[in-house]
C-alpha cells in the first residue's frame, strides 16, 4: 500500500470503504453486527486494498433513522460494542494501515437525547436555547422539506413545551440551534472526545442546514461557514492530521463554498457527479459527466472531492433535472417501490442489472475519476438489494460472507437478524458471497481488488489532473490523469455495442501507451488520431510513457 | 456534191451506229449493275436492319438520348436511318461503277473524284443534321423563354437564332465539301457583318429617336410591367 | 473496380462518430448564413422539448455554399446556452455536416441525407429550409411526430395560406396528383417534410439520383416512391407559409415541379393507370387554413402573357394538344378580357394532353414544359377574376370541384397516354 509522503494529506490517497457495524459482522450472536465482528473482519478489508474505513453511526439512538437520531453523543450503542470494543477496533484498524472515520451527526439529535429532553422541558430550562422553537410555524416560509416522503412541515409541535420545533429531517430529530455558542462548544466537546481516543476523521451529516433565517433557504448561509471554520482552526491546532468530510447535498458550485481557502472541509462529497455516471451509461452518451465535471469548480490544493457510486441512503436525484429525473426512475427504478424521496434506494449491482461488465466500468470511473473513491460495503461482490423493507433499509442488509447459516454473518437464529438477509437466486448468500468470489480468481471480488492495487499503485490517480479529450464518438468517455512526469489514459466505451474512437493525442506523441492491467504495449502514438476499439462496456487504463 | 454529202451522211450515220453498238452494251451492263446494285442494297438493308432490331439499338439509342433528336429532326429511328443509310449508300456506290463501265470521257474521273469527295459529304451532311437540330432546339428555347419573359417580338428572336445558326451550319458544310470556299467565306462575313453594321447605323444615326423608344419601351416597361408573380407554391 | 461512392470519407467519419440515431434532421444550405441561426435554434429547442430522450442528429448538408454557413453550422450559429440546473439537454445531440457537391441540388443534398438516415438506421427524419424564416420549434417536431410515433413513412406540410398563395399548387399540382397518385397530398411540392428510415433505405437504393427531375424536386418523387411502395403518407399542419424574400420565377418553378411530376408519372406508369379514385391521407392538426387575407395580385400583364404566348407559341401548342383543344384555348384567347374564362374541363383536359404528350416526346421535355407556362397564366387569370372578392369556402368548392373533374377526365389521360404515334 501506498503510504503518503505528506501524512496530514492522507485523505487524498484514500480508498474508503463504508459500512454500519451493525451490517458487518455478529461476534456474539444476537443477530446484529458489532464492533468485535467487525474487528474480526479487517483482514479481509486490507487485502482488498482499501485503506480508509467510514463508519456510519454507531451511536446510542432510537434507530428510528438507522443511528442518525443520536441519544449519546459520547458512547456506543450496547448493540455493537463499548467504548472499549471500538477502541480495540481502533486500534487494529491502524495496525493494518487503515485509517477510520466516523460520524459527527452535528446538525441534529435525536428526541429522545437528553438535550432535548431538557430543552422541552420547560422553557425557562438552560438548554432549551440548544434548539430552535417558535410559537407559529411561519417563520422560515418557503423552506424545502427533504423527506417528501414522510414529513409534511420542517416544524414539528411538541405536546410537552406546547410550542413547534424546528427539524430539517425526520420529526424525530430536532435541529440543534447553532446561534447558541453553548451548542458549539458541545458539540466541539464530543469530537474532542472520538478524536482523543485516535478516530481519524469525521463526516459532518447535514452541514448546509446548521442555521435559519427568515427569507431564505436555511441552507448555506455564510454563519454555517463560520462555524465550520471554527471547527476546522480547534482541529488542525490540537488534533493535526485529522480530516473532516462534508455531506453537502448541492450543486458543485454551493459546495465549493465549504472548502472555505482551505480552512473549511479537507473534504465533500460530489452528489451531482453520482447520478450522473449512471444516467451516462444509461444514455450511452458521456455528455452528463462532462458537463458536470466543468462545472464543477477549483478547489484549494490541500482539498478533495469525494466520489461514491452507491452509498446507505437512496441514489439521491436532487442535483439533476425533472427531465433527468424522469429519465433515471424509468430506467432504475421502473418499481415505484424503488423510489424514495428524491432518489432510488437500490445497490449498484441491481441498477447495473447484474451486468458484471457495467459494474466493473462504472467501478473502473469511481477508482480513475479526480477524487477520493468510496466503496460502498458489499458492492465489491455484487450484493443485491431489497426494495420492500421500508426506509433506506433494503440497501442496509446483512454482509454475506459465505454460503451457510446466515451468510456466515450471525451465528443467531435467522428471524433475530437485525434485518432479512437477501436470499433470492440471483444476489442471494448462497450465489453472492465472499467466501465463493475469493477461491476465484476471476470474480468479482478478485477484480475489484486488483484494480485497487493498480490504482494504488500510481498517485495520478488520487492527486492528478484530468484532461478530457472528447472524442467525436460521443459513447465513449476519455480522459488524461497527470502528476508531473506520470500520465494515465482512460478510456471508457460507455454502449452495449462495441465502438471504435479516434483520439487525439498530438500533446502526447512519441509516448508508448501500456495497457495497465495486463501491461501489454500498445502502437506508439504517432501524428494521426489514435484508433482504438472498445467491446461493449469495456475500458482501458494506459500509462503513457516516453522512453 | 451531191454524193459528197450523202457519203459524209452515210459514214457519220455508220459512226453513230458504230457508236450506239458500242455504246448500248456498255449501257446494259450499267443497268445491269444497278439493278444488280438495288437488289444487293435492299439485301444488305434488310440483313442490317434484322442484326440492328436483334442487337436492340432502337432501346440503345433511346437510352442514350439519341432517338429524341431523331425525332426532333422527323426522322424515323435509328435501325430504320441507318438500315437506309446502308441501302443508299450502296447503290449509290453500283450506280456510280455502273457510271464509270459507261467509259464516258472525262466522267470517270469525275467519279473518282466523286468517291473522295464522299467522306467530305457525309460530314457535311452530318454538320447540317447538327445545325439543323441545334437550330431548332435553341430557337425554340429562345422563343419560349422570350414568351414567357413577357418580351415583345419573340418570333423575332426565335427566327434570329435560328438564321445565325443555319447560316453558320451551312456554310462550314459547303466548306467542308470544298464547293466555293472563299466566296462563301466572303458572302458569310459580309452578309454578318452588314447585318451587325445596319443595325448599327440604324440605331446609332437613322433610327436614333426609333432606337429610343424600342430600347425605352422594352427597358423602362419592361421594369414597369416587372410584375410580382403571385407566390405559386 | 470498385465503383465511386457518393459518400466522401470525412463525412463517413462523421457518421462513425454519431452511431445509431432515433432521429435526424437534415438542413440543406446554400449560401444561408443569414437565416441559419435562428433556423438551427428552433430545431435544437425543438428536439430538447419533445424528443428529450431520443438519440439524434442534425445533418447539414451543402452546395458549396460561398459564404460562412457551414463554418456557421459547426461552430456557432443558433447554439442555445439556455442552461436549466447545470445542464442544457440529456444527451449530445450532434451536428455534423457535409458538402454534397460544386453547385446547390435538393436532390443530391437529400441523397446524403437518406444514406445518413440509412446508415444511423435513424427512425424518423425531417428535412427543414433555412430559407422558411418562420420556422419554429413546433414545425419540427410536427414533421417528425407521426413518422417517430405514429409510424407514417411521409409526412407532408399543411400550411394556412392567404387565399391568393399558392396556386400553382392549389390549382395544379396538387389536384393532379391527387387523381393520379390516388392520395391527397396537399402540399406534394414542398420545402420541408417528414420520412421514416424505412422510406430512406427505399430511396436510397433507387438508381435515379442523376436525374435532373430528381435533383431539383426530389420531395415529390419520395412521396410517389412511398405510394408506389404501399407506405404509409400523410401531412401535418405547420404554421403560416411565408413567402421568400426574393421573387418566384414561375417559369422555373413550373419547369421543376410539372417537369418533375411528369417524369413521376412517366417512371410510375405501371401503377396509375390502373388507380381511379384518390383517397385521403391521415392528418395532424388542422386539414389546411385558407385566410381572407392577401390583395389580389395584378392581373392585366397575366393575361397579356397568356394571350401573347398562345399566339406566339402556336406551332408548339398544336403539336402538344389535340385540335379542338388547341381551337377552344385560341378562341378563349380571343375574348374580351373582363369575360374571360378559363374553365376547369378545359384547363384539366389541357394538363393531361400536356402529360400525354410528355410521355410520347413529341418534342424537348423541358421545352413542353415550358409551354405551359402562358397556359397556367391564363387559368391563374381567370382564377383571379372569378374570385377577387369570394369568400374562402367559395375558393374551397371550388378547388374540390377541380379536383373531382382531374378525377372524372383520367381515362381520357389513360387514352391518350396509352394511345400508339
Amino acid at each position: 500500500m501506498l503510504l503518503s509522503q505528506d501524512e496530514n494529506l492522507w485523505y487524498k490517497d484514500a480508498v474508503i470503504y463504508q459500512l454500519h457495524v451493525r451490517t458487518f459482522c455478529d461476534s456474539n450472536g444476537d443477530g446484529v453486527g458489532d464492533f468485535r465482528g467487525l474487528t474480526s473482519k479487517l483482514d479481509y478489508l486490507q487485502e482488498l486494498g482499501i485503506n480508509a474505513i467510514w463508519l456510519l453511526p454507531f451511536f446510542p439512538s432510537p434507530l428510528r433513522d438507522d443511528g442518525y437520531d443520536i441519544a449519546d453523543y459520547t458512547s456506543v450503542h450496547p448493540a455493537y460494542g463499548s467504548v472499549q470494543d471500538f477502541k480495540d477496533f481502533l486500534a487494529a484498524a491502524h495496525n493494518r494501515r487503515i485509517r477510520v472515520i466516523t460520524e459527527m451527526v452535528v446538525n441534529h439529535t435525536s428526541d429522545q437525547h437528553p438535550w432535548f429532553q431538557e430543552a422541552r422541558s420547560s422553557r425557562e430550562n438552560a438548554k432549551r436555547n440548544w434548539y430552535v422553537w417558535s410559537d407559529t410555524d411561519s417563520r422560515y416560509q418557503g423552506v424545502r422539506i427533504i423527506f417528501l416522503d414522510t414529513e409534511m412541515s420542517n416544524w414539528a409541535w411538541d405536546p410537552v413545551s406546547k410550542s413547534y420545533y424546528w427539524h430539517r429531517f425526520f420529526s424525530h430529530q430536532p435541529d440543534l440551534n447553532y446561534d447558541n455558542p453553548a451548542v458549539r462548544e458541545a458539540i466541539w466537546e464530543v469530537m474532542k472526545f472520538w478524536l482523543d481516543i485516535g478516530v481519524d476523521g469525521f463526516r459532518l451529516d447535514a452541514v448546509p442546514y446548521l442555521i435559519e433565517r427568515d427569507g431564505t433557504s436555511c441552507e448555506n448561509l455564510p454563519e454555517t461557514h463560520e462555524i465550520i471554520r471554527d471547527f476546522r482552526r480547534r482541529i488542525d491546532a490540537a488534533f493535526p492530521g485529522k480530516m473532516l468530510l462534508a455531506e453537502a447535498n448541492q450543486r458543485p458550485a454551493d459546495v465549493r463554498a465549504y472548502f472555505g481557502n482551505g480552512d473549511e472541509f479537507h473534504m465533500a462529497f460530489h452528489f451531482p457527479l453520482m447520478p450522473r455516471m449512471f444516467l451516462a451509461v444509461k444514455l450511452e452518451d458521456r455528455k452528463p459527466i462532462i458537463e458536470i465535471l466543468e462545472q464543477t469548480p477549483q478547489i484549494p490544493d490541500t482539498c478533495q472531492w469525494c466520489i461514491f457510486l452507491r452509498n446507505h441512503d437512496e441514489l439521491t436525484l436532487e442535483t439533476v433535472t425533472d427531465i433527468e429525473r424522469d429519465y433515471m426512475y424509468d430506467e432504475y427504478a421502473t418499481d415505484k417501490a424503488m423510489r424514495i424521496n428524491l432518489g432510488i434506494r437500490r445497490r449498484l449491482a441491481p441498477m447495473m442489472e447484474n451486468d458484471r461488465r457495467r459494474v466493473e466500468l462504472l467501478t473502473g470511473l469511481l477508482l480513475s475519476m479526480p477524487g477520493t473513491p468510496i466503496i460502498y460495503y458489499g458492492d465489491e461482490i455484487g450484493m443485491g438489494d431489497n426494495v420492500y423493507l421500508g426506509d433506506r433499509n433494503g440497501v442496509r442488509t446483512p454482509m454475506q460472507w459465505n454460503g451457510g447459516w446466515n451468510a456466515g454473518f450471525s451465528s443467531a437464529d435467522p428471524e433475530r437478524l437485525y434485518s432479512p438477509l437477501i436470499s433470492n437466486p440471483l444476489y442471494g448468500y448462497q450465489a453472492i458471497n465472499v467466501d465463493s468470489q475469493r477461491r476465484s480468481a476471476h470474480s468479482l471480488l478478485s477484480w475489484t481488488k486488483s484494480v485497487i492495487q493498480t490504482r494504488n499503485a500510481f498517485r495520478v490517480f488520487s492527486r492528478g489532473s484530468i484532461e478530457f479529450l472528447n472524442p467525436s464518438n460521443h459513447r465513449v468517455l476519455a480522459y488524461v490523469r497527470r502528476l508531473g512526469e506520470e500520465k494515465v489514459l482512460v478510456v471508457n466505451n460507455l454502449s452495449s455495442a462495441a465502438q471504435a474512437v479516434e483520439l487525439n493525442l498530438q500533446t502526447y506523441k512519441k509516448h508508448i501507451p501500456i495497457e495497465m492491467f495486463g501491461r501489454n504495449l500498445f502502437p506508439r502514438i504517432g501524428d494521426l488520431p489514435y484508433l482504438l476499439t472498445l467491446g461493449p462496456y469495456q475500458f482501458y487504463w494506459f500509462r503513457l510513457r516516453r522512453i | 456534191m451531191k454524193e459528197v454529202i450523202i457519203q459524209g451522211l452515210s459514214q457519220a450515220y455508220s459512226n453513230l451506229v458504230h457508236m450506239f453498238a458500242e455504246f448500248l452494251p456498255r449501257l446494259l451492263v450499267m443497268l445491269v449493275i444497278v439493278i444488280v446494285g438495288l437488289l444487293v442494297a435492299y439485301v444488305l438493308k434488310m440483313i442490317l436492319r434484322a442484326v440492328l432490331h436483334v442487337t436492340r439499338l432502337d432501346r440503345l439509342s433511346e437510352e442514350a438520348g439519341a432517338s429524341r433528336f431523331l425525332r426532333m429532326a422527323a426522322l424515323p429511328s435509328m435501325t430504320e436511318l441507318l438500315s437506309r443509310s446502308l441501302f443508299w449508300v450502296t447503290w449509290l456506290g453500283f450506280i456510280l461503277i455502273g457510271i464509270s463501265v459507261l467509259g464516258v470521257a472525262g466522267l470517270q474521273e469525275q467519279i473518282s473524284r466523286l468517291f473522295l469527295l464522299l467522306p467530305a459529304i457525309f460530314i457535311a451532311i452530318l454538320i447540317l443534321f447538327v445545325g439543323l437540330v441545334t437550330a431548332n432546339f435553341l430557337s425554340r428555347a429562345a422563343l419560349l423563354a422570350a414568351v414567357n419573359a413577357g418580351y415583345t417580338s419573340p418570333k423575332l428572336l426565335s427566327w434570329s437564332i435560328r438564321f445565325v445558326i443555319w447560316a453558320l451550319a451551312v456554310s462550314m458544310a459547303l466548306e467542308q465539301v470544298g464547293v466555293a470556299r472563299q466566296t462563301v467565306l466572303a458572302a458569310f462575313s459580309i452578309v454578318f457583318g452588314a447585318v451587325m453594321l445596319g443595325l448599327a447605323i440604324a440605331f446609332g444615326l437613322g433610327g436614333r429617336e426609333l432606337a429610343r423608344e424600342f430600347l425605352e419601351r422594352n427597358l423602362r416597361d419592361k421594369k414597369k410591367e416587372k410584375y410580382e408573380e403571385p407566390q405559386p407554391l | 473496380m470498385a465503383e465511386e461512392s457518393f459518400l466522401a470519407d470525412d463525412f463517413l467519419r462523421q457518421l462513425m462518430s454519431v452511431g445509431e440515431v432515433d432521429l435526424i434532421v437534415g438542413v440543406p444550405t446554400y449560401n444561408n448564413a443569414s437565416t441559419l441561426g435562428q433556423t438551427l435554434l428552433s430545431v435544437e429547442e425543438s428536439l430538447r422539448q419533445n424528443f428529450v430522450r431520443e438519440r439524434t442528429v442534425i445533418l447539414n448538408v451543402d452546395g458549396a455554399s460561398a459564404d460562412e454557413t457551414r463554418q456557421l453550422f459547426l461552430h456557432g450559429g443558433g447554439r442555445s446556452d439556455t442552461v436549466r440546473n447545470g445542464l442544457t439537454s440529456l444527451r449530445t445531440t450532434h451536428r455534423i455536416s457535409c458538402e454534397y457537391g460544386k453547385a446547390p441540388s435538393q436532390g443530391l443534398a437529400l441523397h446524403n441525407i437518406v444514406a445518413a438516415a440509412d446508415l444511423l438506421r435513424a427512425k424518423a427524419c425531417a428535412v427543414v429550409s433555412p430559407a422558411t424564416t418562420n420556422l419554429t420549434p413546433s414545425w419540427v417536431a410536427n414533421l417528425l411526430r407521426p413518422v417517430y410515433r405514429e409510424g407514417l413513412d411521409f409526412v407532408a406540410p399543411l400550411y394556412a395560406r392567404s387565399r391568393f398563395q399558392g396556386l400553382l399548387a392549389r390549382d395544379l399540382l396538387y389536384p393532379v396528383s391527387r387523381a393520379i397518385f390516388g392520395q391527397r397530398i396537399r402540399e406534394i411540392y414542398c420545402e420541408e417534410w417528414g420520412f421514416s428510415g424505412r422510406l430512406a433505405s427505399q430511396c436510397l437504393e433507387k438508381d435515379v439520383w442523376r436525374e435532373e427531375a430528381v435533383r431539383a424536386r426530389p420531395e415529390a418523387w419520395m412521396a410517389v416512391t412511398a405510394i408506389g411502395a404501399g407506405l404509409k403518407c400523410g401531412q401535418s399542419f405547420l404554421g403560416p407559409k411565408i413567402a421568400p424574400p426574393t421573387g418566384t420565377d414561375i417559369v422555373e418553378i413550373i419547369r421543376q415541379t410539372v417537369g418533375n411530376f411528369f417524369w413521376c408519372m412517366e417512371t410510375n406508369q405501371a401503377q396509375w393507370l390502373s388507380w381511379s379514385d384518390s383517397q385521403p391521407v391521415a392528418t395532424f392538426g388542422p386539414d389546411h387554413e385558407l385566410s381572407l387575407d392577401g390583395i389580389p395580385p395584378s392581373q392585366e400583364k397575366i393575361f397579356e402573357l397568356f394571350r401573347s404566348g398562345v399566339g406566339e407559341l402556336e406551332p408548339i401548342l398544336a403539336s402538344i394538344l389535340a385540335q379542338d383543344t388547341h381551337a377552344q384555348i385560341k378562341a378563349i384567347a380571343l375574348s374580351d378580357r373582363s369575360k374571360f374564362h378559363f374553365p376547369l374541363e378545359l384547363w384539366v383536359k389541357t394538363v393531361y394532353e400536356f402529360a400525354a404528350s410528355y410521355h410520347h416526346t413529341v418534342l424537348n421535355r423541358d421545352h413542353l414544359v415550358q409551354a405551359l407556362v402562358p397556359l397556367y397564366r391564363g387559368r391563374l387569370f381567370s382564377f383571379l377574376l372569378e374570385h377577387a372578392d369570394s369568400a374562402t369556402e367559395v375558393m374551397e368548392t371550388q378547388s374540390e370541384a377541380l379536383c373531382q373533374e382531374f378525377e372524372r377526365q383520367k381515362p381520357y389521360l389513360v387514352e391518350r397516354w396509352t394511345a400508339k404515334r
